[in-house]
């Protein structure tokens, strides 16, 4: 029986080899597609989810009340840890966590790598677990570190890791200390990557001794675990108490700022987010939300693609049932009962789909690498493979291939003998689903069209911004060096003054963007200003850092080497003057830190020191000259950029041989701070390509069908004098109906969807009509296409030969 | 007795007017009968013959096929009982496009879940007797219209049914084939299988042993 089915399903298949060769593309790429989209997806919020604890473990962070709204904060002082532990019940386990990057030099070979300095508990929070050396306490000592397994064979390769000595560079100096374990390398999903860890303890003085008792300077996050028997809520509301007692000043400074308490009458409310979530964090106006959004809509692209080709499966089944009514009608009148033949025809879909499904893994498998690349991703098959997951594809494998394959056996197995054998078919009903189907198949189509040009104007739009500084011209890179960092950056001036493809050098303690090393930092000071609670981000610059970046100065004058006090001056941008308030800022003095009194000297023009996705802030420019510059800023000629790019790489390496130059134009530094953009850009679009070339599969294929199935129609319009053009007009038109009701009902989604996204962006384009219609011609002059290509050649045959045939 | 309709009323609507397919029909068929109906098109013969094969309802009258009675079934049982009792043989023949003469004459066998080695033997002697074992792996659209219908007669026997329905069992084919047909209905009947058939011809009608008129649906007794 089950020989005799597959058997005839084969013959049937190959008998259809269109029809069959269609929906087996259509399938394969679809699932292959999906299979690559969900990876990804599911890999991203699969994100730190590998600890044992999870569940809870939190990290803790702070909303306030200020007079600008609340504010989240996710840096905590020096004792709030130890304190939150001591006096408020529910807390089992608490570490502090800090990141950096330091050096370590072991003989005489130089390392880059990223540290974290924690308390001895984050072993006990995170399952990081330590493979060879101390594992009960491995940060007890000091001058001792942990490294992972991976550093530990970069620098040691096959030697014995622990107990070596290596060099830590700390303050300028290099320390001696030794290695007391080794972890085992963390996952790649894991949004804690750090190669090195070591005893919060002992960090620099600056960073911890000397804050042990200050509850003003808040340098990292902390991370807790849960007490067993206590919810986060309770919790939350536990540290009531402990805000008030801890942060009396902010809390009064806050209420004289005229700050508003939020709705239980705190103006500070310590709060937990879970470990699981915090890769999703993002901060819109200033509070905390965790947002899945993108990796949600990935998820719902791959679901989409697969409801397209399904929709073609259905559509063709369905249409292509109607030729075998008579195969229906026998095999009832022999005897087939309703599940034998729903059984047999279900059979042939089973078919279709294992063999698409198993092409399309294939699919993914070769487009794995390409994919990884382009989203610059570790998901991979065997990151996501556990048996949950693997259980949940496979139920959803199945359950499209019950439903697709299903839905069209069912209508057939359910027709009436006597109809089915006379061939004769209701067709009304079926045609109605058809055409729901496609509706719904174009709509998805078009709304992804638009969202992909949206997508790309945004992100143009964003890419070509004036920013308010020269990014094309401007070449900023670390100084990463053992030796004085001021002593280099003298050097590299006295190095570049002499090339005349260098127009003028500056330097600061921040990038613009995202450099090559990776790092982004932020500096943020609240003072007193007129006895109003004010803030502002600052930046420690150098000489010529307007005109290296060619910021526009509106009033006053930049930092000058001729005004000896100028370590005391300060510029700001037109945002700081709204701050302040201040009608005429050039007389302002501002009481920064230590009661040290700066004097405004320059107003400059507001210019996007910080993400795209942030508007610009009040920004403070210093020069104390005692900062440590972290960057280099090199602005050359336009012309030639690479040599001269190569040029500056000569000179780093002539000063600093040790270190690698990580140099790059600050258009570059932009660019990567685009990368969510981009990468849903990339994948929206390439969503939408796809469900354009299903979609049109489906109308190929039913286009043939119809064709097909009004041959004699068509030869006998043809006899009476009906001409081409009016039979493929006949012919096409029907389909055009149904795009044009998927754009009417397309368009207002996609309308709402992208102006929800860019809702995101300070900067952002203006929605127009015409990118929708622009999204609707295209699908229409797409599915013309598609549709013409078998009507006019059904419309140009002879009508003798179509009548033949009856 | 075979089987027995009484009173058999069917029609449909249209136009709110009923336009009546088989009206008042009563008629009663023994086994072993070989029965031809005849009647000009649109009289209703292969309405009747659906009826009696219990692939069409009818609104009114009773129909007791070997005593048990056909109008109060369910569509399950009544599907078991012509499984089991009846084979039809069509004027199109009605032979599956993709399946060999071998497939076509082993179908029935399947749906009746009969064991593998079982249905070998009884296909095997089916061919046998129809002389079609060259022609086993050869599909319906390369056979004549002759051959095919004998695998549709062949079709219909594997089964062993008590009732053959034929529509017409000749109409697509020549004089010649015409003739081998009916003759080999007749040795069938003469086997002890009860024969009903619907034919337009003459000749064809004489095979059977009795001969129903039907005109619009009702006996026709002029």
């Amino acid at each position: 029986m089950i020989r005799n089915y597959i058997k005839i399903a084969f013959r049937n298949l190959w008998k259809d080899r269109t029809f069959t060769a269609l929906n087996i593309i259509g399938l394969t790429t679809a699932f292959g597609i999906a299979f690559l989209l969900s990876m990804y997806a599911l890999f991203e919020l699969s994100y730190d989810r590998f600890h044992e604890n999870i569940g809870s473990i939190y990290k803790v962070y702070t909303d306030e009340q200020t007079a600008k709204g609340t504010e989240s904060s996710e840096t905590n002082p020096i004792p709030f840890a130890d304190a939150l532990r001591e006096e408020v019940p529910g807390v089992d386990k608490i570490s502090r966590y800090v990141t950096g990057g330091t050096l370590l030099t072991y003989d005489g070979e130089t390392f880059q790598v990223t540290s974290a300095g924690v308390d001895p508990e984050y072993f006990d929070i995170f399952s990081f677990p330590i493979v060879e050396g101390n594992k009960t306490n491995p940060i007890s000592e000091k001058l001792s570190i942990v490294i992972s397994r991976k550093v530990a064979t970069a620098i040691f390769g096959k030697e014995m890791p622990i107990g070596k000595t290596v060099m830590v560079q700390s303050e300028g100096e290099n320390v001696p200390v030794g290695i007391s374990a080794v972890f085992e390398n963390i996952p790649a999903a894991s949004s804690m990557d750090v190669d090195v860890i070591v005893n919060i303890k002992n960090l620099p003085d600056s960073f911890y001794k000397n804050n042990l008792n200050n509850w003003s300077a808040h340098n990292h996050a902390v991370y807790m675990k849960l007490a067993n028997g206590i919810s986060p809520a309770q919790f939350e509301k536990s540290t009531k108490d402990f805000s008030a007692l801890h942060y009396a000043e902010n809390i009064a400074n806050a209420k004289r700022d005229g700050a508003q308490a939020d709705a239980k009458g705190n103006f500070r409310q310590i709060k937990l987010l879970p470990v699981e979530d915090q890769s999703f964090v993002v901060i819109k106006d200033g509070l905390l939300s965790v947002n899945k959004t993108l990796q949600y809509i990935v998820l719902g692209i791959a679901f989409l693609i697969l409801f397209i080709a399904s929709v073609n499966f259905i559509n063709m089944s369905l249409a292509k049932s109607a030729q075998r009514l008579r195969e229906i009608g026998m095999r009832k009148t022999l005897g087939a009962g309703k599940s034998q033949l729903f059984i047999q025809f279900w059979g042939e879909s089973v078919i279709v789909f294992i063999v698409a499904v198993v092409l399309g893994g294939f699919l993914a498998f070769t487009l794995l690498k390409p994919f990884q690349t382009l989203f610059n991703t570790s998901a991979s098959f065997s990151s996501i493979s556990n048996p949950l997951i693997v259980f949940g594809a496979i139920l959803c494998v199945l359950l499209i291939t019950l439903i697709a394959g299903g839905y069209p056996a069912f209508m057939m197995s359910r027709m009436d003998t006597l109809q089915a054998l006379k061939a004769k078919l209701k067709v009304n009903g079926n045609n109605r689903l058809r055409n729901v189907l496609m509706v719904v198949q174009f709509s998805i189509a078009i709304i992804l069209i638009s969202g992909t040009i949206v997508l790309w104007q945004q992100l143009d739009y964003l890419r070509n911004k004036d920013l308010g500084f020269n990014k094309e011209q401007v070449i900023s890179f670390p100084i990463n060096t053992k030796q004085d960092p001021n002593n280099v950056l003298q050097l590299l001036r006295n190095e570049f003054s002499t090339d005349p493809n260098i127009l003028s050098v500056s330097a600061a303690d921040n990038n613009f963007g995202l450099g090559r090393d990776g790092s982004r930092m932020r500096s943020v000071l609240g003072f007193d200003y007129k006895n109003r609670q004010v803030s502002t981000h600052l930046i420690s610059v150098d000489y010529d850092y307007a005109e290296t970046l060619d910021i526009e100065l509106l009033e006053g004058r930049s930092f000058n080497r001729k005004y000896a006090s100028d370590s005391l001056s300060v510029m700001i941008n037109e945002a700081m003057v709204k701050e302040l308030g201040e009608e005429n800022p050039l007389n302002a003095n501002l009481f920064l830190g230590d009661s040290i009194k700066y004097s405004v000297i320059g107003i400059v023009k507001n210019f996007n020191f910080e993400s795209l996705s942030r508007g610009v802030q009040p920004l403070t420019l210093f020069m104390d000259g005692e900062s440590p510059m972290g960057y280099v800023y090199v602005k050359v000629v336009p012309n030639n950029l690479a040599d001269t790019y190569a040029g500056v790489r000569k000179v780093w390496n002539k000063i600093e041989p040790d270190t690698e130059f990580l140099g790059s134009f600050l258009d570059e530094n932009i660019d990567r701070t685009l990368k969510r953009e981009r990468h849903m850009t990339t994948m929206i679009s390439s969503g939408s390509i796809l469900a354009i070339i299903l979609s049109c599969i489906g109308l190929f294929a039913i286009s043939l069908l119809v064709v097909s199935q009004r041959r004699k129609e068509i030869g006998i319009r043809k006899v009476v004098g009906a001409s081409v053009s009016t039979i493929t007009v006949l012919l096409t038109k029907d389909f055009l109906k149904l795009v044009g009701i998927a754009f009417l009902i397309a368009t207002p989604i996609a309308w709402y969807a992208t102006s929800k996204w860019l809702e995101n962006y300070v900067y952002r384009i203006d929605l127009n009509l015409w990118i929708f219609l622009a999204a609707g011609v295209m699908a229409l002059i797409i599915a013309v296409l598609t549709i013409s290509f078998r009507t006019i050649q059904a419309a140009l045959k002879n009508p003798v030969e179509s009548l033949k045939t009856e | 007795m075979l089987l027995e309709l009484k009173n058999i009323f069917k029609w449909v609507t249209q136009g709110g007017k009923r336009i009546y397919l088989l009206s008042d029909l009563n008629f009663k068929v023994e086994e072993g009968e070989f029965i031809s109906i005849m009647g000009p098109s649109g009289s209703g013969k292969s309405t009747l013959l659906n009826v009696i094969g219990m692939l069409d309802g009818f609104q009114e009258g009773e129909y007791n096929f070997l005593e048990q009675p056909v109008h109060t079934m369910k569509d399950k049982e009544r599907s078991k009982l012509y499984k089991e009792y009846i084979g039809f043989v069509f004027q199109a023949y009605h032979l599956i496009d993709e399946l060999t003469v071998y497939e076509n004459i082993e179908t029935p066998l399947l749906y009746k879940n009969i064991k593998s080695s079982e249905r070998k033997a009884l296909v095997a002697d089916m061919l046998d007797r129809f002389n079609i074992v060259g022609k086993k792996d050869l599909f319906p659209n390369q056979l004549s219209g002759g051959q095919q219908q004998l695998v549709g007669i062949a079709r219909a026997l594997i089964t062993k049914p008590k009732l053959i329905l034929a529509d017409e069992p000749t109409g697509n084919l020549n004089s010649k084939q015409s003739e081998e047909i009916m003759q080999l209905f007749k040795e069938l009947n003469q086997e002890g299988v009860t024969i009903i058939q619907a034919t337009h011809s003459e000749s064809n009608a004489a095979y059977g042993s009795r001969i129903l008129h039907l005109l619009d649906g009702r006996r026709d007794n002029t």
